[in-house]
């Protein structure tokens, strides 16, 4: 067995109701590690055999039994002593929300316990007729009725399944009412209150009729080098520990505290991208979070940053006695991009994303999008039903989380996501998202490359796929002028590629604030026996970048997509730090591709021969 | 030197620390002044908070903003001036 896997992808056929164990192969880990590049690797050839069969990847239903779902960990996934690696990578041939590749990600526990249960990853194909869940535990896996959990609730849910089936390291991973109602940015749920949130995964599940994963074990996963291992690992444990990021600023305050910096530097979108400044930030920043709705901390398996917040509103209309959250996104996308101002509410929306299993960040920037249509007079009253989408009307910002999940009233134009909403209404331009997906909370008029990444992001507007907030904001690894685009095609494209790399260990993204190539490729090697240099570890990343960028090109995507909405691009900043400012994007992405080897965004023939991707 | 009037706002940990949210601070218009001045005001722990240990700059993991650019990415000498607002963030992150 290699170092660092289990051997193991369980492939589980619904359609059928059979189940498969097949090896991991060394020759692909070796080129994709795991998680989102072995992911990536099979999605690739899925399609492939699709093509070979005469079904070319526009046929594909996204919510049909053709979509395949893979969640994924990796070689560092659930290795004690792996910086924060509890979590997993989920994704699809093709998302409901965008038409194009599905992929997100998730922390606290289902990751480590899929390995425990012997599994490394598992693929899901075809559809089921009846409600079912999946429980693979100690290396058996079998699919089991769900219809008594069908219509329930994420917390629900994971209970019942936890209790039912008992054992140490037993987690869940499932859907909500959104994801069967087959919401566009349903995701899925583990641990209650951790989301792969990004590209309506859950809608996916559900149209497969797959209520839930319940993973369970005491498997341990093998390392190559144990000595040399735990020598590396207490190393970069102990870089963690003293970085003042990754040992006091996350641990003390979680992500939220970014809202008043980025709202400082005037990047922080408000009321749906009209301006990067938001007069309230105060009011919904992390240090009011901490003031007056922390109770305590939870981090992820593994993990000795724990980010994690637990929250409650003590009294109130939006009372809430337990929670988690929110996060910097979500506090974002459901407060200030909504123009929301009241924390109590966007806690409690929150809450209900978690508990109905939506994406925040869709779902809050939808919102807002339906508020600016709705305030410019673009949506029939008869439409809305009583909804009153204003900008910071709280109440409305709850109820219309309520109906989304649900498809209730003007629920069921929300839950298609702010690029169909707004195409049903006549004014594409308002909705803020790229490629189909929502983008996150960072302006780039302010902030040049996040906005060079938004629009080359393979999944769409997408933060983490390539964080350049971290140089051009908060100085890390070293400070750059977030106002300028020069220089930020390469922080980009190294950004996109190490990321990847992370994606695919699979660990947490926020160890990179302390960690960097070197030590990714000294923890790889000794976890997997392989000697992997730092010019290896970043080829495996740009590898992955290339071949999700491949598949993107057969669904049709290319360069006239990897663009923003116009308003980021023609209406200068109105105010604040980058008054004045728009994104100069044909610049940064001349030299973006000229770096990657891409002509209009398709990666050429060369590239992919040094990069060794066989197609 | 002319004096000056300029608002320091502090965030997360130093706003914890020195229970100060924000002040309006008079100095010469030098950045040292201006620290000078607030840790007259905070103590003399701020110098330790804002500066390296040589005292010679500005500790290279704050965040530091004039009007809310950068200290870092402003080319030219600081001049503070009337009403400038200046926010200083202990090392964060998130994502």
């Amino acid at each position: 067995m290699i170092g660092g896997y289990m051997g193991k992808i369980l492939r589980v056929d619904l359609t059928t109701g059979t189940l498969k164990v097949e090896p991991i192969l060394e020759e692909i880990a070796k080129k994709y590690l795991g998680g989102k590049g072995y992911a990536v690797y099979m999605l690739y050839h899925y399609l492939k055999e699709y093509e070979s069969k005469g079904i070319s990847p526009a046929e594909i239903n996204p919510l049909g039994p053709e979509n395949v779902l893979i969640f994924a960990t990796g070689p560092g996934t659930g290795i004690v002593g792996f910086p924060s690696s509890g979590r997993y990578h989920v994704m699809a041939l093709r998302s409901p929300l965008t038409g194009s590749i599905g992929s997100a990600n998730s922390g606290g526990e289902w990751g480590a316990f899929l390995k425990f249960s012997g599994f490394d990853a598992v693929v899901i194909e075809g559809k089921s007729e009846d409600p079912v869940y999946l429980a693979i535990i100690n290396g058996e896996a079998e699919l089991r009725n769900a219809s008594d959990l069908w219509g329930k609730n994420v917390f629900d849910t994971c209970r019942i399944l936890t209790k039912k089936i008992g054992g140490k390291n037993t987690s869940v991973a499932c859907i909500g009412p959104a994801g069967e109602n087959l919401v566009h940015m349903a995701c899925i749920v583990n641990d209650e209150h951790r989301g792969a949130g990004r590209t309506g995964l859950g809608a996916v599940m559900g149209s497969k009729k797959l209520k839930a994963i319940v993973v369970s074990g005491e498997q341990k996963v093998p390392v190559a080098d144990p000595e040399k291992f735990s020598k590396v690992s207490k190393r970069c444990l102990d870089i963690m520990r003293k970085n003042a990021v990754t040992g006091e600023g996350l641990p003390t305050y979680g992500t939220s505290i970014l809202i008043n910096v980025i709202n400082a530097v005037g990047g922080l979108p408000y009321k749906n991208w009209q301006t990067g400044v938001n007069p309230h930030a105060k009011e919904i920043s992390g240090e009011t979070l901490a003031e007056k709705y922390l109770i305590n901390r939870r981090a992820c398996w593994g993990c000795t940053i724990g980010c994690g917040r637990v929250t409650s509103v003590k009294s109130g209309p939006f009372q809430i006695l337990y929670t988690e959250g929110p996060e910097y996104e979500s506090i974002w996308a459901l407060g200030s991009s909504t123009g929301v101002r009241d924390l109590d509410a966007i806690v409690k929306a929150n809450h209900y994303c978690d508990e109905f299993g939506l994406d925040p960040i869709s779902m809050g920037s939808t919102i807002a999008a339906a508020m600016e249509l709705n305030e410019k007079g673009y949506i029939p009253k008869d439409d809305l039903q009583g909804l009153d989408l204003r900008f910071g009307n709280a109440t409305a910002l709850v109820e219309a989380v309520w109906r989304t999940a649900y498809k209730a009233g003007f629920g069921k134009y929300l839950a298609l996501g702010s690029k169909k909403l707004c195409e049903i209404y006549g004014h594409p331009e308002l909705s803020m998202s790229v490629k189909g997906l929502e983008m996150p909370a960072y302006d780039p008029r302010a902030i040049k490359g996040i906005g060079l990444n938004y629009a080359t992001a393979n999944r769409g507007g997408c933060h983490v796929t390539g964080y350049t907030v971290s140089p051009e904001v908060l100085g890390i690894p070293e400070k750059i002028d977030p106002l300028t685009p020069k220089g930020k095609a390469l922080w980009t494209k190294t950004f996109q590629d190490f990321t990847c790399v992370v994606n695919s260990t699979v660990n947490c993204l926020f160890v990179t604030f302390a960690l960097g190539v070197k030590d990714y490729a000294e923890l790889l090697s000794a976890v997997t026996g392989w000697k992997l240099t730092e010019n290896d570890i970043l080829k495996i990343g740009e590898r992955i970048y290339n071949l999700e960028r491949v598949i993107l090109n057969k669904y049709g995507f290319d360069g006239k997509d990897d663009t923003l909405p116009k308003r980021l691009l023609e209406e200068p900043m109105p105010e604040g730090p980058a008054k004045g400012h728009v994104v100069e994007l044909k610049e940064m992405i001349e030299e973006y591709y000229k770096l990657r080897g891409w002509v209009n965004g398709v990666p050429t023939a060369e590239k992919l021969k040094e990069l060794e991707i066989e197609l | 030197m002319s004096k000056v009037f300029v608002k320091v706002m502090l965030f997360a940990t130093l706003m914890k620390k020195y229970k100060t949210e924000e002040l309006i601070v008079e100095c010469d218009g030098t950045l040292k002044g201006l620290i000078k001045n607030v840790a007259k005001i905070l103590g003399e722990e701020f110098f330790n908070d804002i500066y390296d240990k040589g005292y010679d700059n500005i500790r290279k993991d704050i965040i530091f903003l004039i009007n809310g650019r950068s200290i870092k990415d402003l080319k030219e000498e600081v001049k503070l001036k009337d009403n400038d607002v200046i926010s200083i963030f202990p090392p964060l992150a998130g994502g």
